[in-house]
């Protein structure tokens, strides 16, 4: 009876990564006397708020059987948009709202694409990278947009009771709602359903085009979430910002154990997913390797994740 | 005549079951022997030992005088001429006729460069051959169902066929195609080919067949020669004596109708349809394979859109132009296919149970606690047997699927159920208790079952009225108590009218 919890608790995809994560840091600890200080673990938390944040809505989009390729210009496009407003009016709020909501606007194309025009997935959201990032280089004029707010700033830069930084509580309020939505609403209910099986959900009456919609307008107002937290910490809009994050939101949701076939996975593991990630970054950076390796080492680790994933199946 | 084919004594089990027992069956050169029988009679298994997809347990087989090793697998047919055709085709549809012809010398012939001239010419050779009018050029995707046949026969005798087996070849074809297939296997047979058709269609049977052997259970019930023998004897031999069937209490029902269909048309049914199922009553539709039944589900639920006509839900009008209207509405569907379209097989029992429900609802939080209580309810009245309410529902067995998906639409508290063949691939037991909570089911007020399936021995017993179906429209509306299975086959064959 206890083995059998045991092995449950084994076999849950979020607790397995947890171990390589503590696994993780234990080596990078025992390489490294600069590795395991406080500064250093929020830095490791600060620098995975931006993909984690982009990897949430990418998850509930991988559940539902589908794929987001356009994150990283959705983040480039819905940030310029909301700098060129915050230039114009000098309204933060009105600038907060646009970029997220921009975001937003560009995800609900996304699944437009997919469900009205019948696109696959794939193409529609490797169509909506071209576009993206196009429009955020034409509203730019290509030149990177500062002189931001302090205000705005404070969003990636500030520390709440001087210790634990603001993108690490968005970070969290982030992936408690994804989870909450995931686990507590009709709709989440209804994205693992698609994914599943979307015949059959149809036949059950679900409304698939407006799941469909709603999964990747959500996931588009993530990336505008997180195109202010990057902009605000690197106090510069950047309309060439975010590309290649499709690789570490996708690398992320697979790290944690996410099938791409639909209908399985857990938001919670997306987010150790995400950690894992920032961890081998930070860790190839102390270790002092060149940084053009991380590349290498962040595709190879998404393939060896899937690799022993589908070993883990065929047992 | 030369004996082409002999079987002797074949006997095959699957799992303990014996599904052929000691069959003999032979085939002379130039002769179409027809093999008839019901569903599960053997037919399909024992055309599989000849094409070399299952291995015989007991028998000879003794082709052109000499008896050959019995389990020469799928190549080693070939190897000796016989080919099987089926119903789905074993055609590349992006490639030519001409392609698809020589796709064998591809796979064999040494080199690298393809002499496409040879390839062509030989196309024409072989298609001449049929006599038929194909262009080789043209891509196989493009041709008719009827044309892809020819080609496949086309393809059986480029491999030096000296039997082609059919299996349910005029299923998807028109009339008129069927008059040109008869034609050609009237060519085969002048070349000296024998052929073994399989066809639950008995005009076809007697039209193009010498003999017929009759198979039931697994044995060999008779042989008859074609030319004189008389379709009801060979009726009454495929389904043997009527079995007792155990006579459900059969309601007379008088009660509202549920539901009703008004001069329905779709792009499957060009003659419109028309039918009423009453409160408490099992309305139980049966016909061939191919005859429409589950296009009809799909119509009565939104799946496939109606063109014209009226629908009516316990006597409103209504529009069900969606599968989520109907659900909205009150019908749930089970479909034919339940994994591939009834189950979400990797969530669990309880994802799958309140999947219709939630779908239902408008609210937009979970309330996993009276989730979880409904849950616990349904699985014990349905008695799921299964780990936990989260278990996978892959890992269950298909009877306890099927009662998922049984529970999924008392869930949504739907008022008609339409079950389409909700028995296929289920043993007796857990049949029985799909059995009994469809009659369950009806027993609360306003509710009504459509019960689709092909087993003429469980519509008799399950069903209050039986509703057959052929060729796409409605030929007959029986009490279940005043009919028979002999009549169900006659009309589902058109070889009897219903009178109005």
């Amino acid at each position: 009876m206890i083995s059998k919890q045991i092995r449950a608790v084994f076999s849950n995809q979020a607790f397995s990564m947890l171990l390589i994560l503590i696994a993780m840091w234990f080596v990078l600890s025992l390489l490294s006397p600069y590795f395991f200080t406080v500064g250093n673990l929020s830095e490791i938390t600060l620098q995975t708020a931006v993909i984690g944040i982009i990897a949430a809505g990418e998850t509930l989009i991988i559940i539902s059987g589908g794929i987001d390729l356009s994150v990283g210009s959705i983040f480039a496009c819905s940030g310029v948009l909301g700098g060129l407003v915050l230039q114009t009016t000098a309204n933060l709020p009105a600038a907060l709202l646009t970029t997220i909501l921009f975001g937003g606007i560009l995800g609900l194309l996304n699944g437009f694409f997919i469900t009205r025009l019948r696109v696959p997935p794939f193409i529609a959201t490797l169509g909506m990278l071209g576009i993206a990032r196009g429009f955020a280089l034409i509203l730019s004029r290509g030149i990177p947009i500062f002189g931001l707010d302090p205000q705005y700033l404070w969003i990636g830069q500030g520390k709440v009771l001087n210790v634990i930084p603001v993108p690490t509580i968005i970070l969290l309020l982030v992936f408690a709602l994804v989870f909450f939505v995931a686990h507590y609403t009709r709709f989440g209910r209804f994205a693992y359903a698609i994914g599943s099986n979307a015949e059959a959900s149809v036949l059950s009456g679900i409304n698939l085009k407006l799941v469909t919609l709603c999964i990747y307008g959500g996931g588009g107002l993530l990336c505008g979430v997180a195109s202010i937290i990057e902009s605000a910490r690197l106090a510069t809009i950047q309309p060439a910002g975010g590309s290649g994050y499709e690789l570490l939101a996708i690398g992320a949701v697979v790290i944690g154990g996410t099938s791409l076939f639909g209908g399985e996975g857990n938001v919670i593991a997306t987010l150790i997913g995400a950690i894992i990630e920032t961890t081998i970054r930070n860790g190839l950076n102390i270790l002092g390797v060149n940084a053009f390796w991380q590349y290498v080492v962040n595709g190879g680790v998404i393939i060896a994740a899937v690799a022993v994933d589908q070993l883990k199946r065929q047992l | 005549m030369e004996s082409l084919l002999k079987l002797q004594d074949i006997s095959k089990s699957f799992y303990g079951v014996k599904v052929l027992k000691n069959v003999n069956f032979d085939l002379c050169k130039g002769e179409a022997h027809a093999l008839l029988g019901e569903n599960g009679a053997g037919k399909s298994t024992l055309i599989k030992i000849l094409s070399g997809a299952y291995k015989l347990d007991s028998g000879k087989i003794i082709f052109k005088g000499k008896e050959i090793h019995s389990s020469y697998g799928p190549k080693g047919a070939e190897d000796l001429g016989i080919v099987t055709i089926y119903q789905n085709f074993h055609l590349v549809p992006h490639l030519s006729v001409a392609e698809n012809l020589a796709l064998r010398r591809f796979t064999t012939e040494k080199g690298i460069l393809i002499n496409w001239p040879v390839v062509y010419k030989e196309a024409e050779t072989a298609l001449q051959k049929i006599n038929f009018p194909i262009d080789a050029r043209s891509k196989v995707k493009d041709l008719s169902v009827a044309k892809k046949q020819m080609l496949e026969i086309a393809i059986a005798l480029s491999k030096r066929a000296e039997i082609i087996i059919m299996d349910e070849p005029t299923a998807a074809l028109s009339k008129k195609e069927t008059e040109v297939l008869f034609e050609m296997i009237g060519q085969l047979k002048a070349q000296g080919i024998g052929i073994i058709y399989v066809s639950h269609k008995l005009e076809e049977i007697k039209q193009v067949g010498d003999r017929v052997t009759i198979l039931r259970d697994g044995k060999n019930i008779a042989t008859l020669n074609l030319r004189e023998a008389e379709l009801r004897e060979i009726i009454r031999l495929m389904i043997g004596r009527e079995m007792a069937i155990e006579q459900q209490e059969k309601t007379d029902a008088n009660g509202d109708p549920v539901m009703a269909l008004e001069d329905v048309r779709n792009q499957h049914f060009v003659r419109p349809l028309n039918l009423m199922v009453r409160e408490h009553e099992i309305l139980g539709i049966t016909g061939l394979v191919g005859a429409g039944k589950t296009e009809l589900a799909r119509a009565m639920f939104g799946a496939d859109k109606i063109d014209t006509g009226k629908m009516y839900l316990q006597g409103k009008e209504v529009e069900i132009s969606s599968p989520r209207r109907a659900v909205k509405s009150g019908i749930g569907y089970l479909p034919e296919d339940r994994d591939a379209k009834g189950l979400c097989l990797n969530m669990g029992v309880r994802e799958n149970l309140t999947l219709a429900f939630l779908a239902k609802l408008k609210r937009i939080f979970l309330d996993r606690r009276s989730e979880t209580r409904l849950v616990r309810a349904t699985i014990k009245s349905v008695q799921i047997r299964a780990r936990n309410a989260s278990q996978q529902v892959k890992y269950l067995s298909s009877g306890n699927k099927q009662k998922v998906v049984f529970g999924k639409w008392l869930e949504a508290n739907c008022q008609l159920l339409i079950l389409d063949e909700p028995t296929m691939g289920i043993d007796i037991g857990a049949r029985k208790e799909i059995y009994d909570l469809v009659h369950r089911f009806i027993e609360k007020p306003r509710k009504a079952v459509i019960f689709i399936s092909s087993d003429i021995n469980e519509i008799l017993e399950i069903a209050d009225r039986i509703l057959v179906i052929s060729d796409r429209s409605i030929v007959a509306d029986l009490q279940a108590r005043d009919t028979n299975k002999q009549e169900i086959i006659q009309f589902s064959m058109r070889l009897i009218n219903q009178a109005g």
